[in-house]
């Protein structure tokens, strides 16, 4: 790794990612400010909720309806889309263009011909993409526990908040590898931001339609977001070892497999 | 001085069906300045590239300072600058970030000093952003990141464009200057005025292949001479066909120029008896001659 290439890449994106930590944090403190407002109407709300499909209440996660109305159940089934969703984003997009951008901005003339190594500036803004994504995750996870304290109206167990959060990050960094994959497909470099998008959003709703389509529940084992348990309410809730595995085992295979596409990649502008 | 610093050998390069050089070869020694000239899309690009290990070989292998552009291209790079063709760098950066940027990843103590000195010759702001700057001054700041280094071996690619004849002069005088205290030069243009005026030896490189490496001395000692001939009644221009070697373009319909490698002599018997009202022998400029072996 180089440290004059890593200080420079951090520099660069540390605008971009103040301004995501920010967004979503107001999105989950704006959410949770209608918890108590929602928990106090429980009965009403559950008035209202009989009337809706069940399918609709398990897109979010849950397994029951009266999981929505403990602080830990609402903050997990609403603020998934900021989180999950925009973290996912975030990270795609950004590794997406970490190492593209030098090329379709024409600076890997320069890049490239300092006395540096391919592993070294893979490495180095690799680094970045995961301090930022650890970063993200930090902020928006702490963002979300300090509204949680606000909001509660009793005690929650923190354990189920950790192991959401640990689910957001490997997510978060299973995309940050996707992204560097695809960039090093392109041939021709241009930014791929929008399929990046396009592709976290599809990605999302195929897991949609196939917690409230049972027809096409299988379907649901292509989207990442299916391995992210967010029913914290249940008291077996855990880290499954089979989703680390899938999470940490993907996320390196595509790195891997990055690194050697970028190692013999060659550099057209 | 005969050492190579710069040794290819069979490199070719293809872009999937596409041809970018097939197998070239060539030796630049060190200390040398040497031209690598060629129109547009001639495989100049491609070279310096691999070279640069910016693209990969198809085949073949390239060494500088005696190592492998690919297995040990950081080593090489300590020792390396390079003026890309295109200027566009960090628009985000001003130029005194970016020049510091560059220099912190060589082993250098007086980086900042020469930044200065550069700048100052330049006659550029560091304080200025990147992306505020014109095309010439853009060149101006790809041309001191070459440099802040003190590089054994300095490749450039089409390195002129944007700048003005005065910066040219001063850029051509630095170089001149550097090559004296040792620096070798790889200098690739299609504009053959500017690597007659600095290099020694010039490869041309024609649809991915070398047609010629030649000392550029040599190459105008060649027995070609520039003829033209004004007539002053009309004559038919094909009897004049076994005495060209290259038809050159005049844009008058009574004035015939060409270059002739024959024998001065015979051409003078040929005219003898010719109505004219002018003939010019003289030595042909780089760019006739380039024209000539170019459509060899």
């Amino acid at each position: 790794m180089n440290g004059n290439l890593f200080k420079k890449e951090f520099k660069r994106n540390v605008f971009s990612l103040i301004l995501w930590m920010i967004i979503i944090t107001v999105l989950i403190t704006v959410t949770m400010a209608v918890y108590r407002t929602f928990a106090a109407n429980q009965s009403k709300v559950m008035d209202m909720i009989s009337l809706v499909p069940k399918g609709l209440i398990q897109f979010k996660g849950v397994s029951s309806f009266g999981d929505l109305f403990s602080v830990l159940g609402f903050y997990a089934a609403n603020n998934v889309i900021y989180v999950m969703v925009l973290g996912s984003i975030y990270a795609i997009v950004l590794s997406s263009n970490i190492l593209l951008k030098e090329e379709y901005n024409k600076t890997a003339e320069y890049l490239l011909t300092f006395p540096l190594t391919r592993s070294e500036i893979f490495l180095s803004k690799s680094a970045v993409l995961i301090i930022n994504i650890l970063l993200l995750n930090l902020v928006t996870s702490m963002a979300g526990l300090l509204c949680l304290e606000l909001v509660k109206n009793d005690a929650f167990n923190i354990k189920p908040f950790l192991i959401l959060t640990l689910y957001t990050l490997l997510l978060h960094i299973l995309f940050g590898a996707t992204g560097l994959f695809l960039s090093t497909l392109v041939k021709r470099p241009r930014p791929v931001t929008t399929f990046c998008i396009a592709l976290v959003l599809i990605l999302y709703f195929i897991n949609t339609l196939s917690r409230i389509t049972e027809s096409v529940e299988k379907l649901g084992y292509l989207s990442p977001f299916t391995y992210v348990n967010l029913d914290v309410n249940n008291p077996a809730y855990n880290l499954e070892f089979l989703n680390l595995i899938y999470f940490a085992g993907i996320s390196l295979l595509l790195a891997v497999m990055s690194f050697r596409l970028y190692s013999r990649r060659d550099i057209l502008t | 001085m005969n050492e190579p610093i710069i040794e290819i050998t069979d490199l070719s390069k293809f872009y999937g069906k596409d041809r970018g050089i097939e197998n070239i070869n060539l030796e630049v020694r060190k200390g040398e300045v040497f031209g690598f000239i060629g129109p547009n899309g001639a495989g100049k690009s491609t070279t310096i590239r691999i070279l640069m290990n910016l693209i990969f070989p198809t085949r073949g292998s390239a060494l500088i300072m005696g190592k492998d552009v690919v297995r040990k291209t950081k080593e090489i790079k300590h020792k390396l600058g390079y003026i890309p063709s295109d200027a566009s760098t960090y628009s985000s950066m001003d130029i005194n970030e970016f020049l510091n940027y560059c220099v912190r990843f060589y082993d250098v103590t007086d980086g900042r000093q020469r930044i200065v000195e550069l700048t100052n010759l330049f006659e550029l702001d560091l304080k200025r952003k990147i992306s505020d700057l014109s095309m010439g001054n853009k060149k101006k700041v790809s041309i001191i990141q070459s440099l802040i280094h003190n590089p054994l071996l300095l490749i450039m690619d089409e390195p002129t464009t944007g700048l003005d004849p005065l910066m040219k002069s001063i850029f051509f005088e630095l170089l001149r200057s550097e090559n004296q205290k040792g620096m070798t030069i790889f200098f690739s243009s299609h504009i053959l005025s500017e690597v007659q005026t600095l290099c020694k030896r010039v490869a041309i490189i024609k649809e991915g292949k070398i047609i010629q490496i030649e000392d550029i001395d040599s190459m105008r000692k060649k027995q070609l001479k520039k003829v033209t001939i004004e007539f002053s009644e009309p004559v038919n221009i094909e009897d004049f066909d076994f005495l060209i070697t290259e038809k050159l373009n005049t844009g008058q319909e009574n004035v015939l120029s060409f270059l002739y490698s024959g024998n001065i002599n015979e051409l003078v018997v040929f005219l003898t008896g010719k109505r004219l009202n002018n003939l010019m022998i003289e030595e042909p400029s780089l760019d006739e001659i380039f024209l000539h072996y170019y459509r060899i």
